[in-house]
Order: C-alpha cells, then sequence, then structure tokens
C-alpha cells in the first residue's frame, strides 16, 4: 500500500504540491495518491439531490403535526382530565410516542389518576355505599389546592415506592433531567417534604396495613395502595372540610361517595 | 453565529411560523442530503428527513448554542440516519447501486455518451463506499458528498478532528483502491470479450 507519508501529509494539511512531490519519488504512494485524486474528482462531479417541494411544505406543517417537550408539558394536565381538544391530543400523541422523557411523565400523571380512584375491595365497597355522600366536585378540582400539590406528590413517591423502586433513585433521575418541568417541580416538593414524611408515612401504611390484615386477610400490594389512597383523601378532606363547596365544577364526581374519616377508620 | 442561531430557535420554540420556515430552508436541503446519501433512495430520504425535523422540532429545548446549529440537528438524527444505513446495507440491492438511485445526483449535460460514463462511475463509488467499514464510510459521506466541515463532523460524532481526519483518509484511500480493482476486474473482462469476440470472428 503506502508508505504512510500520504497520510501524515494529508493530516499536516500539507499543500497538494508537497503531497505530489513525495509521490513523486515514491512508487507506492504514486499509485494511491492517483486513486484518490481520481476518486475525489468523481465526488466533486456530484450535485446534491434537490429537496422536493412536497417535502419542504410537510416540513413546514411540522409544528402542527406534533408538539415540543415543554408543549407536552402544557398540554399533558389537560389530556389527564380529559379537556383536550382532538388536534392537541393528536400532537400529543405524536409527541410521546417518539418521546421517552414526556412518556414517562405522561405515565407518572396517569399512574395518579388511577390511585385517585382506587378499586376498593368488597367489603369495603359496602362500607363506602352506607357513608354519607359527598358533594358533587370535579375529579380533578382538588388538585387547584396547593395542599393537594403535596399529596400529589405523595401518591407519586408512593406509586414509586409501591413499584419498588427508590425516592433517591427518582430523585436522581429527576436531577438528570429524564423527567420534564412540570413533574420535576412535583416531584421536588415530594422530595423536600419526602425526606423529612417518609418515615412518618412508611409507619403510618404499616399500621393501616396491619389493620386491614387483621380485618380482611392479605390484600397485598393492592391493599396496601388503596390503604394509602384513602388515608390521604380522607386527611385532604378533613383538613378543607368547610371549603368544599368552593369545588364547583360538577363533572366526575368521585363514584358518587365519599370518605369522611368515620366512614373507614375502623 | 451559534448566538444567531440561539435565537432563531428560541423564536421557533415560540411558535413563530416565520422562525421555523427559516430553519427548515436553511437545513431542509442539508438534511435531505445527508438522509439520501445514506440511503439511496428518495422515498427513505423523505421519511427520513421528516423523522429528522419532527425530532428537532420536539427538542428544540435542548439546543443552547453551544455548538453549529447543523451538526446538532444532524447528531440528534444520526441514530436515525445508521440505523437505516445499517437496513439498507443488509438488502443485497445496496451494494448493486440503481442507475435511479444515482440519476438525482447527476448533473444533466448535453451529451448522453458522458453522463452514461458518469453514471457508471458514480454507482462504483456508491458501491464501493457501501462496502468500507460504517465509521469510515459515515465520514467521508458528511465530507466528500454533503460538504460538511471537520468540526461539523467532530461535533455530530463526537470525535476529536484529528480522529475526523484520519479516518477520512482511511476511507478515501479504501474507497479509492476498490475502484481502481473493480476497474481492472472490468478491464481485463472486458479484454476477455474482446478476444472472445475475435476468437468468434476467427471461428
Ligand atoms: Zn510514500
Ligand atoms: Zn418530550
Amino acid at each position: 500500500m503506502s508508505c504512510g507519508e500520504l497520510e501524515r501529509l494529508f493530516l499536516a494539511g500539507a499543500s497538494p504540491e508537497a503531497v505530489r512531490r513525495h509521490a513523486g519519488g515514491c512508487a507506492t504512494c504514486a499509485r494511491l495518491n492517483a486513486d484518490l485524486e481520481s476518486t475525489a474528482e468523481m465526488s466533486a462531479g456530484l450535485v446534491l439531490p434537490p429537496l422536493a417541494a412536497s417535502l419542504r411544505k410537510s416540513l413546514l406543517e411540522i409544528p402542527r403535526r406534533t408538539v415540543s417537550c415543554d408543549g407536552a408539558e402544557r398540554l399533558l394536565p389537560f389530556a389527564v382530565e380529559g379537556e383536550i381538544g382532538a388536534d392537541d391530543e393528536r400532537r400529543l400523541a405524536s409527541h410521546l410516542s417518539r418521546c421517552a422523557a414526556c412518556a414517562e411523565a405522561a405515565e407518572t400523571l396517569l399512574g395518579s389518576r388511577d390511585l385517585a380512584q382506587p378499586i376498593a375491595p368488597p367489603w369495603l365497597a359496602a362500607r363506602l355505599t352506607a357513608a354519607r355522600p359527598a358533594k358533587e366536585r370535579g375529579l380533578w378540582a382538588w388538585i387547584l389546592d396547593p395542599k393537594a400539590v403535596i399529596a400529589v406528590a405523595y401518591a407519586a413517591a408512593l406509586l414509586v415506592m409501591l413499584l419498588g423502586f427508590n425516592p433517591a433513585d427518582l430523585a436522581r433521575r429527576v436531577r438528570s433531567g429524564q423527567i420534564g418541568e412540570n413533574t420535576r417541580a412535583a416531584v421536588t416538593v415530594a422530595e423536600s417534604s419526602l425526606t423529612d414524611r417518609v418515615g412518618a408515612l412508611q409507619e403510618k401504611i404499616a399500621r393501616t396495613f396491619a389493620i386491614w390484615k387483621g380485618r380482611a386477610g392479605g390484600y397485598g400490594r393492592a391493599a396496601v395502595s388503596n390503604a394509602m389512597m384513602f388515608l390521604w383523601k380522607s386527611s385532604t378532606t378533613k383538613e378543607r372540610g368547610g371549603e368544599r363547596s368552593r369545588n364547583r365544577d360538577g363533572r366526575g364526581a368521585f363514584k358518587g361517595t365519599e370518605m369522611t374519616n368515620t366512614s373507614w377508620r375502623a | 453565529m451559534s448566538a444567531e442561531e440561539k435565537t432563531l430557535v428560541d423564536r421557533c420554540r415560540q411558535g413563530e411560523d416565520d422562525a421555523w420556515r427559516e430553519l427548515v430552508d436553511r437545513f431542509g436541503q442539508k438534511v435531505y442530503s445527508v438522509a439520501y446519501h445514506f440511503t439511496l433512495n428518495r422515498e427513505d430520504a423523505e421519511e427520513l428527513s421528516q423523522e429528522i425535523f419532527l425530532k428537532t422540532f420536539e427538542n428544540l429545548h435542548r439546543y443552547d448554542g453551544s455548538f453549529p446549529l447543523v451538526a446538532w440537528l444532524l447528531s440528534i438524527s444520526r441514530n436515525l440516519c445508521i440505523d437505516r444505513y445499517r437496513r439498507k446495507k443488509r438488502e443485497k440491492s445496496f451494494r448493486f447501486v440503481s442507475d435511479d438511485a444515482v440519476a438525482p445526483l447527476l448533473k444533466s449535460t448535453d451529451d448522453p455518451a458522458a453522463e452514461a460514463l458518469k453514471k457508471e462511475r458514480t454507482k462504483l463509488l456508491f458501491s464501493a463506499i457501501a462496502e468500507i467499514p460504517e465509521d469510515l464510510a459515515e465520514i467521508l459521506v458528511l465530507r466528500d458528498l454533503d460538504g460538511l466541515a471537520y468540526d461539523e463532523i467532530g461535533k455530530m460524532l463526537e470525535l476529536p478532528d484529528g480522529t475526523v481526519k484520519s479516518r477520512l483518509f482511511r476511507a478515501r484511500a479504501e474507497v479509492a483502491r476498490r475502484i481502481r480493482e473493480r476497474h481492472e476486474r472490468r478491464g481485463s473482462a472486458g479484454a476477455f470479450q474482446t478476444l472472445a469476440l475475435a476468437a468468434g470472428g476467427v471461428l
């Protein structure tokens, strides 16, 4: 092949004259250099493939076909509430199908929605039916309440714990920017209150679980998550007491019933 | 330069149609060329370009202006290009480049004979590129066919300039050698045909 000098000259940015001077006195490099020159001529003679007008038009429409990550974060809460237009929903879906970070944020939000509607075990359902009916309120109206934000953060943290992750792991992921801005904010709240409250919370879970287990046998993980949801729901209900009439929005009532402290606490 | 590009990106993020049009017009051709050179097929290249710009739009918030926008744009989509390239390379047809595949890369001339020769040479060039290792081929394509600068390629592939240059040299040498060998094979095959013809004439 070559004696290596051509490569050295190329890396050093030598002039074509210097290259030819060497090639003139070195048989192997002479052949390589001739090959290189003819190949260079070949590629230099080509033109760029023209961008079709139809493709350009379709590229220009991209902002109407998808959303950015910022946009997805703005739309997600509305999507969770089902208050999203068809166009926005399509754009959001298109984004989530390609963006792992936002898809994860969406899952977390949807996960907390599912938690907000725990399926009661049959024996508890009977008690709930007997409990006093709640005033109708929007399923998501509570999200406007600052206390509820912390509750959501708890729920998210719980979800994570119940699924077998630990808060530190989640926090690390938050810092590494894998989760969107809004989710980050929610989890930061969770993280700050988590450190000093997670111990108390775990104790609460354990106590509640012990009671439930004694009463109803092992419901496993589902029972714990249900228990926790009732726990925080009932405590926000208690704290907010008389404010409830403020939540005017009538859609999506909480299964027609709402627990009070006495309705579920044994 | 990058500060100006950052401003353009911020305007796109705010939903300014003019800004997005400017971005598409500034980089659409370049992105399409790269996609085309990696796929040698109009449909694939168009699909790939769409995918690249979709990703670009969705990730605008990640651009911090610390590198040329074109390199950032292509680095977002490098995996897409390489993925597609690998898939294409597994198809046998990729090494036997068709006339249609190279047609959009040729200047039209009034000389059909020269055009036919050019077409053959271009097909030879692309099948030689398809034969060399991928990490060499991609640098040769980006530099010699798409005209990207060394630092743009370096930032796109996260390689130091020295590595880009030495790979480029090796890529060119490999491609050049393969092209010559094919010429030689064809040359001897041609000589053999002439001989056979001559023999046929005698018989
Ligand atoms: Zn030499
Ligand atoms: Zn996203």
